[in-house]
């Protein structure tokens, strides 16, 4: 027996509020294992991992999609168990198979999603062209989906789930197999989205997006949580700068070589040292400022450097922190995706 | 709270909480028009799902109708027309071919995300179901009495009888005979969802209905009279549905009683023929309805132990 919950919405309750979800499949696959998730309104939340590790199943757990084994999930204060229909109409899902009618035209997939989620006549069709402008179908708004390349038919599904104007979206993997250029696109909506409010839970298997568009994420490895923090906060949990060094010769002996001089060198406080294919890799607080000192010993030493890279963490680092490996190794383990190369950041707004 | 014309339209938190949604009721209408809207999109689908039939209607007409007279005559009675005997067969037939291909639009939604789209909706699930199987059932109405003129049209040609030696029943009897082909196609449209709940497979789906057809059709007293027939083929044609639905259609047509599988005198003339076939056909929508229902719930929740 449950104690009652309130049951209207108000201004301090969690967008999400999903405790020790666990979900197991009929084959006994032990798709989520105890994941926990608190979710503010207004925040955009990423949610990080490779593939495989739960991500989807999570999402459909908290889109009433999928009841999970144990757990229980409040979504803008309802209940998925026992309000499931009070969760589907206060928010906004995009899977991560593009879902659009393509016998349809864009504008039918947008009046149609209006329909279905009683949006009132008289408001449909000023939505309709709101929508289409935002997504930038407006010129092909009459030709069927099936015309469309990828990149259109994700922007029609993501209008397709604001027709009612949900205060949390749930997006998953919304750019995975995209092209740079309609990546962007996307990204530039669903800021546009947070901006005006709307609270959004985005999966991920790229770095660079929650980078760029997340308040907070979590980290889930194998159906379980690893991490929840803040990007910049969990960048600093790595420990610091990193530098990359790359040797000449970068035979294991040498390597080890150079690693000693580094570490007898005064030039350091604290650092963590891993071997690369090319040279190796120091992470440390002062690794920034100790870069001359250490070519100096390392010169004395008749260690020949190559190349050298001084930079601060990434995600990527923090995902190979936290679980021993690197994101992108994780997904090729995955197989069968298609990865698109991501532009550096420079395009903006 | 908020201006719903300004700029926050793109989200929602300032304004509604929740979509209004709607009644069951008009769940169902919005689903009858998406369905109805998208098979007016493929003319060629439904234009396929009666070619065949007519093909069938003009040659069968053709050739049988020289031979066929003889055992008619011994069976229906010598004033009737072997194009009048045919147009039930041809009637069933098309509902046939429109019912046979209603899973493909349930695999092509799985397919294509809009089936879990719909079910992440607050959209009423038996209202989504219902409201394509309503659209496949205008589709139905709409062949049948497409099939209804062509087959005066060719009896008129070929001996120019009247309406009402053509449809001896009259409007009763155009309504009956669309009726019957509504309730046959029900079972075949279940038939049809069941084949796609199981496969997942629309090549699989199309590939089982064309192969059912033709021997369903023949060995059923669509063609010629059962009685005529070997006596393996009159023992199938018992549990056969086409032969239900025809001789239904057939009794509408003829205007009597044509039961050729079993004989019921519990009532008088025709509906001796029209009551036991629809009960047969009810029961199978039952059974393949209730196990298509069935499927269609386990598809809709969770794959989870």
């Amino acid at each position: 027996m449950q104690v009652d919950r309130v049951r209207q919405p108000n201004e301090e309750q969690l967008a999400i509020d999903a405790a020790d979800i666990h979900v197991t499949y009929a084959d006994g696959t032990e798709a989520v294992r105890g994941v926990d998730l608190t979710v503010e309104k207004g925040e955009f939340f990423g949610f990080l991992g490779p593939n495989g590790a739960g991500k989807t199943t999570t999402i459909k757990t908290l889109v009433t999609l999928l009841h999970p084994n144990h757990g229980s999930v409040t979504i803008n204060g309802y209940d998925v168990e026992t309000e499931p229909q009070a969760v589907s109409e206060s928010i906004g899902y995009m899977a991560q198979e593009t879902s659009v009618d393509e016998e349809l035209t864009a504008r039918e997939n947008i009046q149609f999603a209006c329909k279905v989620y009683g949006v009132p006549a008289s408001e449909q069709d000023e939505r309709i062209e709101k929508l289409l402008d935002l997504v930038g179908l407006t010129d092909v708004a009459d030709k069927r989906a099936e015309n469309y390349s990828g990149g259109m038919k994700k922007r029609l599904d993501a209008a397709t789930v604001l027709v009612h104007r949900p205060p949390l979206v749930f997006l998953d993997e919304p750019t995975t197999g995209l092209d740079p250029e309609a990546r962007m696109r996307l990204w530039n909506y669903f800021e546009q989205l947070n901006e005006h409010g709307t609270t959004v839970f985005l999966t991920t298997q790229y770095l660079e997006e929650v980078d760029r568009l997340c308040d907070r994420l979590s980290v889930i490895q194998d159906g379980k949580i690893i991490a929840t923090d803040t990007p910049d906060a969990l960048k600093s949990a790595v420990g610091g700068d990193i530098l990359d060094l790359a040797l000449e010769d970068s035979s294991r002996q040498e390597t080890e070589r150079a690693i000693e001089v580094v570490r007898e060198s005064d030039a350091l406080e604290a650092a963590t040292i891993e071997t690369t294919d090319d040279g190796f890799t120091i992470t440390a607080e002062d690794a920034r400022e100790a870069v001359g000192d250490l070519f100096v010993a390392l010169h004395k030493a008749d260690v020949v450097v190559t190349g050298f890279d001084v930079r601060s963490p990434t995600l990527d680092d923090v995902f190979l922190t936290l679980t021993g490996e690197s994101l992108e190794a994780s997904n090729q383990d995955g197989a069968n995706e298609q990865r698109v190369t991501v532009p550096e950041q420079e395009v903006a707004e | 709270m908020s201006n719903i014309t300004d700029e926050g339209d793109v989200s929602g938190s300032d304004t509604a909480q929740k979509a209004p949604g709607n009644s069951s009721v008009a769940d169902m209408q919005i689903s009858v028009k998406r369905w109805l809207v998208k098979t007016s999109r493929n003319p060629f689908v439904t234009f396929s799902s009666l070619i065949q039939p007519v093909i069938f209607f003009v040659l069968m007409a053709e050739v049988l109708g020289a031979i066929v007279s003889g055992a008619l005559a011994q069976t229906v009675g010598s004033d009737i027309n072997y194009i009048t005997y045919l147009t039930p067969a041809i009637v069933i037939q098309s509902a046939l071919a429109a019912a046979a291909v209603s899973g493909i639009g349930l695999v092509d939604d799985m397919d294509t995300g809009m089936f879990e789209k719909l079910l992440a909706s607050p959209m009423d699930r038996g209202a989504m179901f219902l409201g394509k199987v309503l659209s496949e059932v205008v589709r139905i109405v709409v062949q049948t009495t497409i099939i209804l003129l062509l087959g005066y049209v060719m009896l008129y040609l070929q001996s120019g009888a009247s309406v009402g030696s053509y449809l001896r029943t009259g409007l009763l009897g155009f309504i009956g005979v669309i009726a019957i082909a509504v309730i046959f196609g029900g079972a075949f449209m279940a038939f049809s969802n069941i084949v796609a709940l199981v496969t997942h497979d629309q090549e699989a789906t199309t590939m089982i209905a064309n192969l059912l057809t033709f021997p369903l059709l023949f060995i059923s007293s669509a063609f010629v009279p059962l009685e005529v027939l070997p006596g393996w083929i009159q023992s199938v044609a018992v549990v056969n549905p086409i032969t239900y639905g025809v001789d239904g259609v057939r009794a509408f047509m003829l205007g009597q009683n044509v039961m050729t599988v079993f004989y019921v005198t519990a009532f008088s003339g025709l509906w001796n023929t029209v009551i036991p076939s629809v009960a047969v056909l009810i029961g199978f929508n039952v059974v393949l309805g209730g196990f298509a229902v069935h499927l269609l719930n386990r598809a809709s929740k969770a794959k989870v132990q």
